[in-house]
């Protein structure tokens, strides 16, 4: 038994080196996070309008130009408002956004443990 | 005359309502069911039939004289899409709920000769609640039947993405399990009011609950396919709102059967169950007006106006003020609860899927209509797409599966875990299985690895009970083993598809270091309604394997819109998918070509999650 679970520490550690992602296309990853402003629920990746292709044109030449994928969050956002990212970010317009199914899975946790707590009583 | 007989029906089968009230409200003190009621519940699903037959007919024979069919239809377009028409838009699908809802309530007359029958009664009443909304709805402000003067010549089409067979049958089925859940609704409302929540209510609903989730598993399921192979993009889910809208009712419903199943053995969780009867027939109606009312930018959002939303939301808004009042007023909560519980337990194992079920259904419904609510609170716009669902639900999905290869283990009432060291042992297998596959697919890191080895586990542990366990718990079993099967597709789809996005011109060749892609050359064809030009790519694979493709562009005539239909070559393994797709004022096409691994794995699984329902459906217990 004692074994099995160093063994399993063992593995989890060999594996947490792993982290971090590579980011092997990362015009892909910002494209396919952008919205198509002309299109009906379609990432700018996946659409092949013109102003999809135009904007997948844009990220590329950004990227080569020494952009981070931040900077050019921010200068789509500046120009298109924060409609055209599908990520939306954790500011003040979005706290209930992240939080809140967050605070329902404490909630429900907290009635699940109610029910074992009075059962002691 | 097609129109107005389906117009007459329609009407005839409002006052059917007000019949059916009356000699249900005039038969509740009696001891046995009018026949009178049964014959005027068949007569209203009757006329309601007709009426929808009557708009099918129109479709067929276009008769432009029809507003409906004036606006989506055309004389070119083939005639099974004709019918498909009928229902491909707003009057027409809703002409689909109001049949649904009198299908379902006739069916219930039939199969409840053991239930209560002042409960049955009050189903039927409350049924008739929401029926008789709905037809105020239709007639009022979306009649499929509205009349022109002078008759069109010509229609103005279908849309094209809507021609299509896996589009064309996805509204219907999804409709069964969409408003199938009304019956949910109107039988819990009624359980209430006679305080009939209890075992044997728990096993009579449960076949409801069945069906409603099957077919809602099929909807979606349809409609997935469609998205995957029309919209051109090669995904099968883009937490689209009106994909969330029709995931929201699923996860209730089976949030709500694994609840039943407690409910079956002991008089435990009613308000619980109850709530979740209410909120799955609410969420389906919520799904219709943020459809119907045009606040969603989706596809489905067909031909939309304001009036016709603000009715659906006060509807809604009767319907749920309806259902607390009858909840606060008639309910008497169970005496005997909270002793009840133990931790290591089934109970417990299905309290904590609940809690993980209420807890992805809240980050659908908050990410749905989190958006909506700001931008009037503070007319800003965002959006909220894949990367916030992707965060907040992949890391809850590991203890879930977890949860549910282990939960289903445990007796009821209170339990010792069996076999811990085998448990253990399947999970240091599924670890090592995962590590060898991730290490070897140049994928490495570390959420992949933990979310493989949890899929794993639940798909080893269940695999294993098929051959341990004599099939005596067989469709939980099936459903547990199909959804592992479903995320490990899911994930392996995930990490390995390649996509190559070119340009081309015809004889062009786009070469990289594993295939050449050859634009052999390009033909017309013309069919019933649009002109196709087929395009013809001999793909060479590295291994001297070559595939030829054949993607297309439809122009449709009417209305002049172009889609691209993909070429997909489907194997065991992996999917080929092309799709080519003209560029203004350019001599060249924008090809897109992917390789999809374990698609068809996907939707077979889905498929088999369904088919689980359906053994569970005919099984005549649960296991003790």
């Amino acid at each position: 038994m004692r074994s099995l679970k160093f063994f399993i520490v063992i593995l989890i550690i060999f594996n947490f080196n792993l982290v971090h992602a590579k980011t092997k296309n990362l015009d892909e990853k910002i494209t396919k996070n952008l919205r198509c402003l002309i299109c009906q629920g379609q990432s700018v990746h996946d659409s092949d309008s013109e102003f999809a292709i135009s904007l997948k044109t844009l990220v590329k030449k950004k990227l080569n130009e020494g952009d981070s994928e931040e900077e050019i969050y921010n200068y789509l956002k500046d120009k298109y408002g924060e409609w055209i990212l599908y990520d939306p970010g954790f500011s003040k317009n979005t706290y209930f956004l992240w939080l809140l199914p967050l605070l329902m899975f404490l909630i429900g946790g907290a009635i699940i443990l109610k029910l074992f707590i009075y059962k002691k009583n | 005359m097609a129109s107005l007989i389906g117009y007459y029906s329609l009407i005839i089968g409002f006052g059917i309502s007000f019949l059916i009230i009356f000699f249900s409200i005039k038969n509740l003190s009696k001891s046995k069911l009018d026949n009178k009621i049964i014959f005027s519940v068949f007569f209203q699903f009757f006329f309601v039939s007709l009426s929808f037959l009557g708009l099918v007919q129109s479709f067929i024979s276009s008769d432009f004289s029809n507003e409906t069919v004036f606006n989506h239809s055309h004389t070119t377009v083939p005639t099974f899409y004709k019918i498909s028409g009928a229902w491909g838009n707003h009057e027409g699908s809703l002409l689909l709920w109001l049949l649904v809802l009198t299908l379902f309530i006739f069916l219930f007359l039939l199969r409840s000769n053991d239930q209560p029958k002042k409960y049955r009664i009050l189903t039927l009443l409350f049924q008739q609640i929401i029926i008789v909304g709905f037809f105020v709805f239709l007639i009022k402000t979306s009649s499929p039947f509205n009349y022109i003067f002078p008759i069109p010549k010509e229609g103005l089409g279908l849309n094209p993405i809507l021609q299509d067979p896996a589009l064309a049958i996805h509204p219907p089925i999804l409709y069964l399990g969409y408003v199938g859940s009304s019956i949910i609704f109107s039988s819990a409302l009624a359980a209430i009011v006679t305080n009939y929540i209890s075992s044997s209510w728990a096993k009579h609903i449960k076949k409801w609950i069945l069906t409603s989730w099957i077919f809602l598993t099929l909807g979606i399921l349809l409609g997935s396919i469609w998205a995957y192979y029309e919209l051109g993009w090669g995904g099968f889910w883009f937490w689209d709102p009106v994909e969330n809208v029709s995931l929201m009712p699923w996860l209730a419903l089976i949030t709500l059967l694994h609840c039943t199943l407690v409910l079956e053995k002991k008089q435990i969780l009613t308000s619980w169950v109850v709530i979740l009867s209410i909120a799955t027939f609410t969420l389906s109606m919520c799904g219709t007006f943020l459809v119907r009312s045009g606040i969603l930018n989706s596809v489905h959002t067909f031909a939309n106006d304001p009036e016709r939303g603000l009715y659906i939301l006060i509807f809604l808004f009767i319907l749920v003020f309806l259902s607390i009042f009858i909840f606060l007023f008639f309910y008497k909560s169970e005496k005997t609860t909270i002793n009840s519980f133990f931790w290591l337990s089934k109970e417990t194992s299905i309290l904590v899927n609940n809690w993980f079920m209420m807890y992805f259904l809240s980050v659908v419904l908050i990410g749905t209509t989190y958006p909506i609510f700001l931008e009037v609170l503070s007319s800003e716009q965002i959006s909220v797409g894949p990367p916030f669902y992707n965060k907040l639900i992949i890391p809850f999905l590991v203890p879930f599966l977890l949860a549910m290869a282990i939960g289903p283990k445990l007796k009821w009432i209170k339990s010792e875990l069996e076999n811990k060291l085998n448990l253990i042992l399947f999970l240091i297998i599924s670890l090592l299985l995962s590590t060898f596959i991730i290490r070897n697919l140049d994928i490495s890191f570390l959420i992949n690895t933990i979310l493989v080895t949890s899929a794993f586990y639940l798909f080893l542990i269940t695999l294993k009970d098929f051959f341990s366990k004599k099939f005596n718990n067989l469709s939980q079993n099936f459903a547990h083993f199909s959804f592992s099967l479903l995320i490990l597709s899911i994930l392996f789809n995930n990490f390995l598809s390649t996509e190559i996005i070119t340009n081309l011109k015809i004889n062009e060749t786009y070469e990289n270091d594993s295939l050449k892609i050859n634009f052999k050359s390009i033909e017309q064809r013309d069919e019933q309604n649009f002109k196709a030009i087929i395009g013809k790519f001999v793909i060479e694979h590295n291994g001297g394997q070559t595939d030829i493709m054949q993607p297309e562009l439809r122009i449709y005539n009417q209305p002049n819109i172009i889609t691209s239909e993909a070429d997909i070559k489907t194997t065991l393994y992996k999917d080929k998918f092309m799709t080519m797709n003209s560029v203004q004022n350019q001599e060249y096409f924008n090809i897109r070509y992917q390789v999809k691994p374990f698609m068809i794995w996907i939707w077979l699984s889905t498929f088999l999650i369904s088919l689980s329902g359906l053994i569970g459906f005919f099984k005549k217990r649960y296991e003790n």
